[in-house]
């Protein structure tokens, strides 16, 4: 329990009210550890980015309870804790590629100097760094997905989550993107969920969670 | 259905958007509606207070061996006359009278003979000072000049004749004794007659019995006049009017035949009032145009920042497969509703304006052709704001190409590289200089030319300064923002912390629109800055002329030995004695004026345009260094070929024996200008020197300053202890008359109106675009804010970026309407009299617009980090 970086137990979050009222996500319990690698899979609608997004902090749950134990409480409001790929293009349009990757850093209260040079070496890592100085519309899909993979290393997280991250990708792109995203959560010691309807990123993960109707059907060791 | 369907899902999804568009055309709309229907408002006033002004509108002078009752009935049967009523004149050798032992004589007088009900028929020709409105009357400088009162007997001298006499039964003024003087048919231009010392006014009766006799030995010395009224439902623009008034003229003029010469003074006075019109027809180009233009500029940026947004929408329907006429369709929907509700929303303010502002309804009379142009205008901005970006977009733009979230134009603007700004300043410039070698003489209204002369040329200057001084605005905030990144970042350090460079980039890549922000905020602050200049400007001078007309707070005419008197009253803190005094300069007669010139401007207001040569001071001191030193008119310098120190010999009357003596003086200067001097040649020279030359009993006119008191208030307690018969003019009723008279157009409402609409476009142009331009960038946010940017972080993102483009827009704006302030004064100089020595800024106002910038700045900052806090995955679900 205390290992875990997030514990979420009858997570649920609705939207709306009365009548109207949609169910994302409907009494989910579930918790990751530094070492879980997890593809979150189910179809559109099912619930995956809802609960990614509440694993992130970026959304309130309108019932159950979440933590985040190894993370000392909520990340919102603490920027590095948690690496963010989000879907379709997630690089802040006025800044290249170094700035997006140094923004967190930044906003985390690093140096200006020591940002960028943390940026640059993760663009580096990330093999990306030609790109360093290209504006996010001048970046294919895929460079965009691994310059935001690269922003993801640069701050060191201690959990990535990533939604939909080759949802646009070719195949060659796509695992890339993926080897990636398990290289980098090897290399910081950080869990790994991966919500993806796309069954060929799923099988490069150790574990599965299949969602369905705001639930956690399934629980899967590859 | 496809297109009302579109148009309620613009309404509900995009209202505020619409809104926005729609408030810039309602600006635009109500600027130039509620400007249209002043003009028209301003031009029919001006028709009205010309009529009201001319006591007489027409003097008809029977010729010598005409028929007096033929000439009556030709005047009296022309359709236009409603009243044509006998004036007798005659020339008298003199009048006098005996007061307490002492005959008092003057010189040559002019007596006239009014019909009964003549004061009741022109009322503005006499106005009764003391004693009986009827009967026998003097006028007040002659009654001052006899010592009379009523029950004074006065004798006429006549030629050749015994003496006759009269007793004194009221004294009056004459306001209008220039024109009731006048040479009838002088030919057009000729210079104005002086009007004569002494007027003493008989009834008809007794006229006829003193002069009858006097005509039958010298013709020569007794005429008559037709003073005639005509009707006054006249054409509301002075200018048609004129035309009207002068074509019934002439064509009297030759009913009559030669036996009756007409003099127009109604025309005369319309004549001058076409040029104002057409002062204010420019003025609304200098001063309201401009504004609606920004108005426009300002709906067409609003569109603009939704360009991307409608691209992508575009691209979405067009790849769903709707074709270009149906997406025209809909953005042609989409300009009317705009354009509609603008055009409504702003006739509507205008209509307030026109009718609590004006007192006028907008759709009476020319003023609601001045509606139906501007909701026009309104539906056209429209159009070219929405339709024309929409066609546009949709012939040059690929399905592909307009789904990109930022369009990558990387390349600097044409203008930008071919330098336009730059030619258009230069082009500026040039029109400036072109302009200022005709002594900024915008309008040519000839006398007895039907046709006004406009130099429309002039009006390029401005137009050329204000568009090359909004791109010069883009081109350094671009500079400052691409260029001067490290200085940007720098600057914004205190705001933003270590993000300042992340702002610095995101303004360095998103320019043009930074650019834009600061280009509207600079042209909506120019536009206050400038308008509210030259309307301080303009009432400042308004004040000086008030102050030339009168002279000072308060000014009277009495005997040197009364100053005293009148330093004694309370509420006066000086009284400046001022000589006045004619001269012959070659044959003409011109007013002279006898000053202490090393005293008078410690008591009286002296402007440096006054002179030529050098400043106030300087010629008061040049004058000052000799006794028998002279200034004198430009026109006088340029007749006689004179240069500084020539020797000029003037004939001046002497008061001790009455005959014109000769008088040597210096010339030392040039004077246009002078506290009561009258607008044509007069002469300005050492008091002390004509009192010693011509003797030193001649009335003064006193200069008084009051101490804070009321100038009327002093003028009636002068009156009080000097008695009616004592001419006193105070400055607050100076500025009436000036006011009225047009000689220039009133801009008060006008500019009442243009302060409130220049207000309105700095706010709309702060917080809108800046607001805009952040509701564009709502995914940048959301994105930062899911990275893990903190409140007060995102907020300093915007609060920077608030910042920079404000006082970058409200710095250009401030240095862009000093100058078009500079520029619209200097060309406007016709509308000035006297021209201004420098710019009057009215603080107050500026601050306040300043402020309102300001703040309307920090709400638009204020509503973004509000937004700013939403989830940001609500955010990007939105988007």
């Amino acid at each position: 329990m205390s290992e875990d970086l997030v514990h979420a137990v009858e997570l649920s979050r609705t939207y709306g009210q009365g009548r109207t009222a949609v169910v994302a996500v409907h009494s989910v319990s579930c918790a990751v550890g530094p070492t879980d690698r997890v593809a979150l899979t189910g179809r559109s609608g099912s619930g995956k980015s809802t609960l990614l997004h509440l694993l992130a902090g970026l959304d309130r749950p309108t019932g159950g309870t979440l933590d985040w134990p190894a993370l000392g409480g909520s990340p919102s409001g603490r920027p590095g804790l948690i690496g963010l790929v989000f879907q379709g293009p997630s690089l802040l349009p006025p800044l290249d590629a170094a700035e997006n990757v140094a923004l967190p850093l930044l906003l985390a209260g690093g140096e200006v100097a020591e940002s960028r040079r943390r940026a640059l070496a993760a663009l580096a890592e990330a093999g990306v760094a030609d790109l360093a100085g290209k504006l996010p519309e001048e970046l294919s899909g895929g460079q965009a997905q691994r310059v935001a993979v690269a922003r993801v290393l640069a701050s060191s997280p201690r959990l990535i989550l990533a939604d939909e991250p080759t949802a646009q990708l070719d195949a060659a792109h796509r695992d890339e993107v993926v080897r990636l995203l398990l290289a980098a959560a090897d290399a910081l010691g950080a869990g790994l969920v991966i919500a993806t309807h796309d069954t060929r990123v799923a099988d490069q993960l150790p574990s599965r969670w299949i969602m369905d109707d705001g639930r956690i059907r399934e629980r899967l060791p590859c | 259905m496809l297109t009302l369907g579109w148009i309620a899902g613009l309404l509900r999804h995009r209202a505020a958007r619409l809104a926005a568009i729609a408030g810039g055309i309602t600006i635009a709309v109500a600027l130039l509606a509620s400007l249209g229907v002043f003009l028209a408002t301003a031009k029919a006033t001006m028709t009205q207070r010309s009529v009201q002004r001319v006591p007489v509108d027409w003097q008809v002078e029977v010729q010598p061996g005409a028929d007096l009752s033929a000439v009556q009935a030709a005047v009296r049967a022309d359709p236009h006359v409603v009243t044509a009523l006998a004036v007798g004149y005659a020339t008298s050798t003199r009048l006098s009278s005996t007061v307490d032992g002492t005959t008092l004589t003057t010189g040559t007088a002019q007596v006239l003979g009014l019909p009964d009900g003549y004061a009741g028929a022109y009322p503005g020709e006499l106005r009764g000072l003391s004693g009986a409105p009827s009967g026998v009357l003097l006028a007040q400088q002659t009654a001052a000049n006899l010592h009379a009162a009523p029950g004074t007997q006065v004798v006429i001298g006549r030629t050749g004749l015994p003496d006759a006499t009269v007793t004194v039964a009221g004294i009056v003024d004459l306001p209008a004794i220039d024109t009731l003087f006048q040479k009838v048919g002088a030919p057009v231009g000729a210079q104005p007659q002086a009007p004569p010392d002494n007027v003493l006014l008989l009834p008809a009766a007794t006229w006829h019995q003193v002069f009858d006799p006097l005509a039958g030995q010298r013709p020569d010395l007794v005429r008559t006049q037709l003073h005639t009224r005509i009707r006054h439902d006249l054409p509301a623009d002075p200018a048609a009017a004129y035309t009207q008034v002068s074509s019934s003229a002439n064509h009297l003029a030759v009913t009559l035949a030669g036996a009756g010469l007409v003099g127009d003074n109604l025309g005369k006075v319309l004549a001058d009032a076409r040029s104002d019109a057409r002062y204010a027809d420019i003025l609304f180009l200098f001063l309201g145009l401009p504004g609606a233009v920004v108005a426009a500029l300002l709906t067409a940026a609003v569109t603009a920042s939704g360009a991307t947004r409608r691209r992508r929408e575009q691209a979405l329907l067009r790849a769903r497969g709707a074709a270009p006429r149906h997406l025209l369709r809909l953005a042609a929907a989409e300009a009317v509703v705009v354009g509609g509700g603008g055009a409504v929303l702003g006739l509507a303010i205008a209509a307030a304006i026109a009718r609590f502002g004006f007192g006028t309804p907008i759709w009476s009379g020319v003023g609601a052709g001045w509606a139906v142009v501007a909701g026009l205008a309104g539906l056209l901005v429209a159009a070219l704001t929405v339709l024309v970006p929409a066609y546009r977009d949709l012939s040059q733009t690929t399905v592909a190409g307009a789904r990109r979230i930022v369009g990558a134009q990387r390349r600097s603007p044409a203008w930008l590289r071919y330098g336009l700004d730059g030619w258009l300043l230069l082009g500026a410039a040039a029109m400036l200089w072109i302009t200022g070698r005709n002594g900024y003489q915008l309008v040519l209204a000839p006398e007895g030319v039907p046709t006004i002369s406009v130099n429309y040329w002039a009006f390029l200057g401005p137009a050329l300064l204000w568009a090359g001084g909004a791109l010069l605005a883009w081109r350094l905030s671009a500079l400052l923002l691409t260029r001067a990144r490290r200085l940007t970042s720098w600057t914004l350090r205190p705001v933003a912390g270590t993000l300042s460079g992340t702002v610095a980039a995101t303004l360095s890549r998103g320019y043009r629109q930074a650019s834009r922000t600061v280009v509207f905020i600079a042209l909506a602050a120019a536009f206050a800055a400038s308008t509210s200049i030259f309307a301080a400007t303009y009432r400042h001078q308004a004040e000086i002329d008030a102050q030339l007309t009168n002279g000072a707070d308060v000014t009277l005419t009495v005997p040197a030995s009364q100053a005293g008197t009148v330093r004694a009253v309370p509420g006066v803190r000086s009284a400046e004695p001022v000589q006045h005094r004619f001269a012959y300069v070659g044959p003409d007669l011109q007013d002279m004026y006898g000053i202490r010139a090393d005293q008078i401007a410690g008591h009286v207001a002296l402007q440096d345009s006054y002179f030529s040569g050098g400043t106030a001071q300087q010629l008061l001191r040049r004058l000052a260094g000799r006794p028998d030193a002279v200034l004198v008119s430009a026109e006088t310098v340029k007749d006689f070929q004179l240069t500084p120190g020539d020797l000029l010999r003037l004939r001046l009357p002497d008061a001790r024996t009455g005959t014109t003596i000769t008088v040597p003086f210096h010339y030392a200067g040039i004077v246009h200008e002078f506290p009561t001097a009258p607008t044509d040649s007069f002469l300005v020279a050492n008091a002390a020197y004509l009192s010693q030359q011509l003797g030193d009993n001649a009335p003064v006119t006193l200069l008084v300053s009051t101490n804070g008191a009321s100038p009327s208030t002093v003028a009636g307690r002068l009156r009080d202890r000097l008695g009616s018969a004592t001419r006193i003019t105070d400055i607050e009723s100076a500025r009436r008359i000036v006011g009225s008279s047009l000689s220039a157009v009133d801009l008060s409402t006008l500019t009442g109106v243009e302060l409130g609409f220049a207000l309105a476009l700095t706010a709309a142009t702060a917080g809108l675009l800046l607001a805009l331009g952040f509701a564009e960038r709502r995914r940048t946010f959301a994105l930062a804010a899911a990275l893990g940017a903190r409140p007060r972080q995102l907020a300093s993102l915007v609060w920077a970026e608030v910042a920079m483009v404000g006082v970058a827009g409200l710095l250009l704006g401030g240095v862009l309407g000093a100058v078009l302030s500079k520029t619209l004064v200097t060309i406007l100089t016709g509308v000035f009299d006297p021209p201004p020595d420098r710019l009057a800024v009215p603080w107050p106002y500026l601050a306040a617009v300043t402020a309102l910038g300001v703040a309307c700045l920090a709400a638009a900052g204020a509503a973004t980090t509000v937004a700013a806090r939403r989830p940001p995955v609500t955010v990007l679900r939105d988007l």
